[in-house]
């Protein structure tokens, strides 16, 4: 099982067009109403994220499976400048947009997994993971 | 392709309900389009009925929240009713509050309160 | 190898067992020998005896399959894993000490002998360890499903009041369970005043009052307030000292102040009627 599909991010009208897929995918893979809050939020702030600091990017949404356990991953990655400083990001209420600063720490609240790897001047890869309990 | 959201008055109260997804586009149009409203019919509240919508991101939670401050320095006292329990779970992980904001559980309810606050 | 061991257990199955009895009385630690009676003893060590012939006759083949069957079976007789684990020990040792005193062994099967024995006691052990810990996960996880079942529902007890009493110690997954069942009854009953009850949680620390913050938070979005009630002296002494700030919330000692505050928030009091 390894059914994956992509949006990819150039427009703000993508990032509806994203978080639409996501929620879409997560009642497929059989996500309560929370949960598929919980991805859609995280989707639509991942793709925000590149649109507003990449330009452009992706964002592709995997059904995965580990063992009995069923999940949905989001990948979102760009091309974009990279993120200088990551312990930054993650904190609470950084913000370099005058957004809520709520994102990436959020993203990771909301996800089970998450993970970020990012080259100064190169671009970002996070990859965030939802498991169905 | 951008819808407008309905702004109705009712008495000394504008009512409006969300029934779409938010795009950034509209929800900052209604941003303008409210603050329109309140300075043409002096209204003294705002009821803004959330209901069907099913997610809140930071960015709309941040364009509500900045609605709900300007409206206030415009003399209006505005209550946020029907979130759904699965967006209230989503905003409170985000680490969004909400602080100030005055909730209810459905328009009836925050119509209610709405006359109950802009007596005190 | 095996079968002369097989056979030599087979020919000597009471004498060996007898042996194996008297040392595993020995070590008084396990009730077994205390509290059953003879006669299920003396069945239950004939049955463990056979069991342990027929795992060492085995084919190859059958011999994974007799070894689970083996382990299900042991588990069954409801003994503590390290008495199960000395029953296999001493049993081998038994034989060793029986065969040897009659004189089978000498030094060029000894050590084929050894072999045997390790190569069969060996796996013995291993599977009715494996067969012991997944009673253990099994257990684990059923009694998860029973405490989150146990967990939190909302009950509506005036109109537009709900309580939701709390009992049970509280983890981060157990705290989403008990935020999505508080929302959703919220909504479901039109609360306006929910009233958390902590009477029943031992220990209120930084994580689970940070829980309990955001539940609270939570409820005020969907349009309704949440007290907090049960607040034990030894609670507020820790939430204190902690330094949690719950000064945002209204809290009660017991749930009974908090339902009258409940129903004047909601412009309601409860009187007494004079019957007359």
């Amino acid at each position: 099982m390894n059914l994956r599909s992509s949006v990819d991010i150039i427009t703000e009208w993508d990032i509806v067009a994203a978080r639409q897929l996501g929620r879409n995918e997560a009642k497929d893979v059989g996500f309560g109403t929370v949960d598929q809050a919980r991805i859609t939020t995280a989707i639509s702030e991942l793709a925000r994220n590149i649109y507003l600091y990449a330009g452009k990017g992706n964002i592709e949404i995997k059904q995965i499976a580990e063992g009995n356990l069923k999940g949905l991953q989001v990948i979102a990655s760009d091309k974009g400048p990279g993120i200088a400083d990551v312990r930054k990001v993650m904190e609470d209420g950084f913000t370099t947009s005058g957004g809520l600063g709520a994102g990436l720490p959020g993203v990771k609240r909301l996800m089970d997994d998450f993970k970020i790897e990012t080259v100064f001047g190169e671009g970002t890869v996070i990859s965030a993971t939802k498991w169905l309990r | 392709m951008m819808t407008r959201i309905p702004i109705l008055k009712l008495r000394e109260c504008l009512i409006v309900s969300i029934q779409w997804e938010l795009d950034d586009q509209t929800a900052l149009a209604f941003q303008e389009d409210l603050l329109a409203k309140l300075h043409t019919t002096a209204a003294r509240g705002v009821v803004l009925d959330l209901t069907p919508i099913d997610f809140i991101d930071s960015f709309i939670a941040k364009v509500l929240g900045d609605v709900i401050n300007m409206s206030g320095l415009m003399g209006a006292k505005v209550v946020i009713t029907g979130i759904q329990p699965a967006v209230a779970i989503t905003l409170i992980e985000l680490g969004i509050r909400l602080e100030n904001v005055v909730t209810a559980l459905d328009l009836e309810n925050g119509l209610e309160k709405l006359e109950r606050e802009l007596e005190d | 190898m095996n079968r002369e061991i097989a056979i030599y257990i087979q020919k000597n199955i009471d004498k060996i067992l007898e042996r194996w009895k008297a040392k595993m009385e020995d070590d008084q630690d396990d009730r077994f020998f205390q509290i059953m009676s003879d006669q299920v003893i003396d069945t239950t060590v004939r049955e463990f005896g056979e069991l342990m012939v027929s795992s060492l006759t085995a084919s190859e083949e059958t011999y994974d399959e007799k070894l689970k069957d083996f382990s299900v079976q042991i588990v069954r007789y409801g003994w503590s894993i390290t008495f199960v684990l000395r029953a296999l020990n001493n049993f081998s040792e038994v034989i060793y000490e029986e065969m040897e005193e009659e004189g089978s062994l000498n030094e060029s099967n000894y050590k084929s002998f050894r072999e045997v024995l390790t190569n069969w006691i060996t796996p013995l052990n291993q599977s009715v360890v494996d067969a012991y810990s997944k009673v253990w996960e099994k257990t684990v996880n059923l009694q998860k499903i029973a405490l989150q079942e146990l967990s939190a529902s909302l009950i509506p007890v005036f109109d537009k009041i709900s309580v939701m009493p709390l009992v049970g110690t509280i983890d981060t997954e157990r705290a989403k369970l008990i935020m999505e069942n508080l929302l959703q009854g919220v909504v479901k009953h039109r609360a306006e005043v929910v009233l958390l009850d902590i009477t029943g949680v031992p220990v209120v620390d930084t994580m689970v009052a940070h829980h309990i913050i955001q539940a609270a938070d939570a409820v005020r979005l969907v349009g309704a307030k949440c007290m907090l009630v049960g607040i034990r002296p030894e609670i507020a002494q820790t939430i204190v000292t902690l330094g949690i700030n719950l000064t945002d919330f209204t809290t009660t000692s017991t749930l009974q102040r908090g339902m009258e505050q409940a129903l004047a928030l909601t412009n309601r009091a409860i009187v007494e009627v004079n019957v007359k």
